[in-house]
């Protein structure tokens, strides 16, 4: 057996002409994945100089859901795009040295290219549906990668600006710049040299499975498909119809949740009858029971919880304004707040609430949720539900606000 | 010219930073990392490439003419959502005290799904053989 060559890969549909095409929409899905990552990452920076905007109250929502919608439609295309251009991982190197140079650098960049792509995508998914099959943390792995496939995209379009622009200021069924070998007989992948047949009138494809155009029609065919079968985590519209969200939507209150009070083991220190919220403003501390939270003035507002997962859900929050508790210890206004949960380890189980946050009218510390009482894997006996932020900062078993 | 040359530098530069951040990672986790960027590649150019261009030769030799593009068609809809979908068809994120993550009936959802794809299929088959029939014995191929 030898390895195949460059000629081998005979289909008609191997053609700048395909792979510009869906290359333009991978390439809208990459830098929407990116952007609404970015705006998640600096979500989820607590302590930089310029805060995180609390509006709007449904912004989060929204750039996360694009993020993992973005990413998922990706898939089928990537796909496609790679199958399209798989030939020319068979592409015999030049002699001169110059020329080599430049193709070995040219090879590099596609390989970063292509393999960053790929984790994004397969961690990104996995992490949809809390999966970590690995030692590496996600988060900050998922950032740097994300630079590194984003910059071999960008090498990529400066590489190949030419060749695509070309490509698309001509018909999809152009061969202008098609290669030698891929005259006859495509047939999806290897084309057989016998059994040839005139091809039809206008079309390129001769003994083809698809035409250009068929193919194009198919892959924007899966990737709504695609769409639709996951989008439902986050667009309630399409959650009868999203076979594979990750969430159906449903949990206490309609509400789905993404820690619950035993993994956080907090069942116990939640529902006693000793549990108590302590105000903190330097020496000035109030101690309130749940009891004293219900007898403050009472707010509802309806806001989403919207979690890094890409899943999301509005409910109607009722509880007390933060701003209104940090004025029983004279807390000035734009105060940060860091808020404490009786969970005792992990990663969130403290949150910073910078001034903007906290002074907010929609900013919340919630004991009720749906008019029902939080339900304890909602965070009973208390919670914070700001506006515009991730959900793994909306903490929830609150026992301690203390001004910073 | 300069305008690529300048844009691809940006790309360098903004990859490289990408590099750096991972430069944080301590050793064994950046191995861990190296082994996921190589084995993605590897499984589709070795696994996942090889399987779908055999499958078009096996569709383009042994498929009846009228029944290729739809089912090319119906193969790249169906596969690209099922891969997309394994890890919720395998539920390996599934834990037992939040009923409320990897809710649905996946493995049903996705017999759905193929239902509907080998539907669609079989329609637009039936569509082509009428059409080819109604242009008359010579065209098509």
């Amino acid at each position: 057996m030898r390895l195949p060559s460059e000629q081998d890969f005979s289909s008609r549909l191997r053609s700048p002409a395909v792979s510009s095409r869906v290359g333009v929409w991978l390439g809208v899905c990459f830098a929407v994945a990116f952007l609404t990552g970015l705006i998640s990452h600096a979500s989820q920076v607590t302590d930089q100089v310029i805060p995180f905007p609390a509006s709007p109250s449904w912004g989060y929502r929204v750039t996360q859901g694009l993020h993992v919608t973005a990413g998922t439609a990706a898939v089928p295309l990537l796909l496609v795009k790679l199958w399209t251009v798989f030939h020319r991982l068979f592409t015999r190197p030049p002699r001169a040295a110059r020329a080599l140079l430049l193709h070995a650098l040219e090879r590099v960049s596609i390989g970063v290219l292509v393999a960053s792509a790929i984790f994004m995508l397969v961690t990104g998914l996995a992490n949809a549906a809390q999966w970590y099959p690995w030692s590496f943390s996600f988060r900050s792995t998922h950032y740097a990668i994300a630079w590194v496939a984003i910059g071999s995209l960008v090498i990529h379009v400066a590489v190949q600006l030419p060749v695509i622009r070309k490509a698309l200021g001509e018909d999809v069924d152009s061969t202008d710049q098609d290669r030698d070998g891929g005259g006859a007989g495509g047939v999806g992948g290897g084309g057989s040299p016998t059994g040839e047949e005139p091809a039809e009138a206008g079309r390129t494809s001769s003994r083809g499975v698809l035409t250009r155009r068929g193919l194009l029609r198919s892959t924007w065919l899966a990737t709504g498909v695609a769409v639709l079968a996951t989008a439902g985590s986050t667009v309630p519209a399409l959650r009868r119809i999203s076979v594979f969200g990750v969430r159906s939507g449903d949990g206490p209150a309609g509400i789905p949740i993404n820690k619950s009070a035993k993994s956080a083991d907090v069942l116990g220190s939640a529902t006693s009858s000793s549990y108590r919220l302590t105000v903190v403003n330097g020496d000035r501390e109030v101690v309130l029971s749940r009891a004293d939270l219900l007898a403050m003035p009472q707010r509802r507002e309806e806001l989403p919880i919207a979690c890094v997962e890409g899943w999301s859900a509005s409910g109607t929050w009722g509880g007390v304004r933060v701003r209104d508790l940090l004025d029983l210890v004279d807390a000035p206004a734009g105060s940060d707040v860091k808020v404490d949960s009786l969970q005792e380890s992990g990663p969130f189980r403290s949150s910073l609430l910078q001034g903007n946050f906290a002074d907010h009218p929609l900013t919340l510390l919630a004991v009720e949720l749906e008019g029902e009482p939080l339900a304890i894997d909602h965070g009973y006996p208390c919670r914070i539900i700001a506006p515009n932020r991730p959900g793994v900062l909306q903490t929830k078993w609150v026992d301690r606000l203390e001004v910073v | 010219m300069n305008g690529r040359l300048l844009l691809g530098g940006l790309g360098a530069g903004v990859a490289a930073y990408g590099a750096v951040l991972l430069l944080g990672q301590d050793l064994a986790d950046l191995l861990d990392i190296a082994v996921w960027l190589t084995v993605g590649v590897l499984v589709h150019d070795a696994v996942l490439a090889p399987l779908t261009i055999v499958s078009g030769l096996l569709v383009a030799r042994w498929v009846p003419g009228p029944l290729r593009a739809p089912l090319a068609t119906g193969f790249l809809v169906l596969g690209a959502t099922t891969l997309l979908a394994v890890p919720v068809l395998g539920r390996f994120g599934a834990r037992p005290d939040n009923p409320t993550l990897l809710d649905r009936d996946y493995l049903t959802g996705w017999v759905v799904l193929a239902a509907l794809t080998a539907l669609g299929v079989a329609a637009a088959t039936g569509l082509r053989v009428v059409a080819r029939r109604s242009r008359g014995p010579r065209a098509g191929g």
